[in-house]
């Protein structure tokens, strides 16, 4: 673009000059035309026709070129006595002086009106410019987002870097490296990193709908100093001021919405922690301390079931504290970068044998596909998983039944699928079943923390996965949760060395 | 046998101290890791209960110091969700772990086996290993389950070599990858598939293994609950 424009500025006087030249000639021929035809009075208007033609198209310094050219010529070659010069009458006088101030004024009136023209089409691509930075500007939601299109708009306009310091707190930020607040004195002095020399400067502050909003500090060549005509840069920070006040106030916003809603969960723990809790620890505390106070009263029987009690509502609490553990890794995040890959065959035989030691009486059938099933996930995570889910499943519609576990491998996914044959899960509830704290109000659900599927689910996402429930399966009888995870990709081929 | 409880929660040491006193060990508490290490260098301590959490160290950086002395079992008190935790203790040296809370039956058990393994490996030669289903003799690398002779690979009966003579105590994937292929950095993926094979051979279903236990994201374990003899 600049390539070429460049360019059409070299060629564009040569071929003006040329122009200019074949206007001359051509008036020249036609008056001397005229005067052959003894026509003094047109052959004068013709020079002065190409005269203002001259100066209007190329301006003062050619039209008056063009006039003592033309008055010379006339008073030499075509004015009686032919070839030489002479004003002794004013016939002669009179055409030298028209041609110049004919040519003085048109060219002033056609520069001016040229330099309107030209300021005009200057404003029309100051304000094409600014709309274009303004439109991508608004698609700007967060302050990083405003440097970018700034960087990305303003090189075209002859801005080489800038830096956008903001006021926050009574701090001042650089965008660019956001976090810790910057000295108001070195940020306006220093220059950036290309402090060579060769570029300039100009700070603008920014204001915005609550004050100052801090100041932006443009950089461009040395040679662009005398003004980039191209571009006001005081609009254009007025623009990154009205941006950044929308990003720093929809910032605002999400930050109250985010603690609304952290609000609204810790609510929902405190009256889990408090309800799921205190349960047990009241059961434990009343067979203790009955333990303690009426040894003497209780019968070997009672003495027993107090233990068991005990012993029962450690389990829970237990449970329930590493499901509050394991909720608030879903919340901080699980990253990827310590998944491995892991064998879902290998880790449903250790689920299997927790499940069989928690629900001893409970008939499970196994359909396991034969080898390996390696997904990328956490071995521990995935097994909490799968537990969840098989518990849920055992807990809800075991005691109708025997529940079904079939594993195998399809396309590439892990299909684990865990069917029951409870009551099943009504349609409305077949979503919230993952939410946390859910509780269905069946009585088997007592003593449950509404995190196992919760957690079962965040767990499988994490690994990239899905859990699906399906019900009824039968007979409007059943639960079928379906949990499917990519296989791992690098599966080494071969057999072992 | 001496052991040295180092917990900072005094109610975890009033719990275990009657039952283990009861059970015949000599006991000694220290509840930081200063007075762990003053612990281990007065008395002969020939196990350590660590916990991990303690008020003035990570007791993972004090396993080394306490094993200077002489050379006690360590055992690592941990919570469940802690693997990166216990495997990084484990490569310091640790013997075993054993996942916060925990019943008193499974800590005897623990201290059993490391109490079997500690005498085992005072002896110049350990010959054999013997549980009510599984007989595995290393000299003559013959294994017999249920009186049944199994015939098992050269890879396969090192890595069970490895499992029976800590049998009870948790193996990482580290250990077994230098037993089997002497490289630490080998694919967990060989070693996978052999313990699958020597489940096949071993167990009565391999899917839900009874004698060779995984331990998700630490390792395997040789379980105990068949009756060892002691030889």
């Amino acid at each position: 673009m600049k390539q070429t424009l460049h360019s059409n500025t070299k060629s564009a006087p040569v071929v003006s000059v040329l122009i200019d030249l074949t206007i001359f000639s051509l008036a020249t021929a036609g008056t001397y035309l005229a005067q052959e035809l003894d026509r003094p009075i047109t052959s004068v208007l013709i020079y002065l026709t190409g005269v203002i033609l001259i100066g209007a198209r190329s301006g003062l310094k050619q039209g008056i070129l063009a006039a003592v050219a033309a008055s010379l010529i006339y008073n030499f070659f075509l004015s009686e006595p032919a070839f030489s010069f002479g004003a002794s009458t004013a016939d002669e006088i009179v055409p030298l002086l028209a041609f110049n101030i004919s040519a003085i004024v048109t060219a002033s009136v056609a520069g001016r009106s040229r330099d309107s023209a030209t300021s005009a089409k200057l404003a029309e691509a100051r304000s094409a410019s600014l709309l274009t930075i303004s439109d991508r500007l608004q698609q700007a939601v967060e302050l990083a987002e405003v440097l970018e299109i700034a960087r990305q708009t303003l090189p075209a306009h002859g801005v080489t870097d800038l830096e956008i310091h903001v006021r926050r707190g009574g701090q001042l930020y650089d965008i660019a490296r956001d976090g810790h607040p910057v000295n108001p004195l070195t940020a306006l002095l220093q220059l950036g990193s290309d402090n060579d020399g060769t570029f300039s400067v100009r700070t603008y502050e920014m204001v915005g709908a609550h004050g100052d909003l801090g100041f932006v500090k443009f950089v461009f060549p040395e040679t662009m100093s005398t003004g980039d005509k191209h571009l006001d840069l005081q609009a254009v920070t007025n623009l990154l001021a009205l941006s950044i006040d929308r990003c720093m106030l929809l910032d605002a916003l999400s930050e109250a919405r985010a603690l609304q809603k952290s609000e609204q969960l810790k609510s929902a723990i405190l009256s889990s922690v408090s309800h799921d809790l205190r349960t047990p620890l009241t059961a434990i505390s009343a067979a203790a301390s009955s333990l303690r106070s009426y040894d003497q009263s209780l019968s070997p029987v009672q003495k027993d079931q107090m233990l068991a009690t005990i012993g029962e509502q450690c389990a829970r609490l237990n449970r329930y504290t590493a499901n509050l553990l394991d909720m608030g890794r879903i919340q901080a995040g699980i990253s990827t970068s310590g998944f491995e890959e892991i064998d879902v065959v290998e880790i449903l035989g250790v689920v299997l044998s927790h499940v069989r030691q928690s629900f001893p009486e409970q008939p499970i059938r196994k359909e396991i596909a034969s080898g390996e099933i390696l997904v990328r996930a956490n071995g521990v995570m995935l097994e909490q998983a799968i537990f969840n889910i098989i518990e849920n499943s055992v807990i809800h519609g075991g005691g109708q039944g025997t529940v079904l576990i079939s594993l195998c491998g399809e396309d590439d996914s892990c299909v684990l699928e865990v069917t029951d044959k409870g009551p099943g899960i009504a349609g409305v509830h077949q979503t919230d079943i993952f939410r946390r704290f859910f509780r269905s109000e069946s009585p088997a659900t007592r003593g449950g923390s509404g995190l196992g599927l919760y957690i079962a689910k965040g767990f499988v996402d994490a690994f990239g996965g899905s859990v699906e429930v399906i019900s009824p399966v039968e007979d409007d009888l059943g639960t079928r949760m379906i949990v499917r995870m990519p296989l791992a990709a690098s599966m080494p081929t071969g057999t072992p060395k | 046998m001496n052991i040295l409880i180092v917990d900072d929660e005094p109610a975890i040491i009033a719990a275990l101290t009657p039952v283990l006193g009861g059970q015949g060990y000599v006991l000694f508490t220290a509840d930081c890791a200063k007075s762990a290490l003053d612990m281990s260098q007065k008395h002969s301590i020939d196990l350590v209960l660590l916990d991990l959490g303690l008020p003035d160290a990570d007791g993972i950086d004090i396993i080394a110091k306490l094993k200077e002395y002489s050379d006690p079992t360590v055992i690592v008190l941990s919570a469940r969700h802690l693997e990166k935790d216990k495997v990084r203790a484990l490569d310091e040296g640790a013997d075993d772990y054993i996942n916060k809370p925990f019943g008193i039956e499974e800590l005897l058990a623990r201290l059993r086996a490391a109490q079997r393994r500690k005498r085992l490996s005072g002896e110049s030669e350990v010959s054999k290993f013997v549980s009510d289903q599984l007989h595995v003799d290393f000299s003559t690398r013959q294994v017999r389950l249920l009186g049944q002779e199994v015939k098992l690979s050269p890879k396969e009966f090192s890595l069970l070599e490895v499992l029976c003579k800590n049998a009870g105590q948790v193996v990482t994937q580290r250990k077994l990858l230098i037993a089997g292929w002497n490289d630490p950095a080998a694919d967990s993926q060989y070693l996978r598939s052999y313990i699958a094979l020597l489940r096949q051979k071993l167990e009565y279903d391999p899917s839900e293994p009874e004698h060779i236990l995984t331990e998700p994201g630490v390792g395997y374990r040789l379980s105990v609950s068949h009756k060892v003899k002691e030889m």
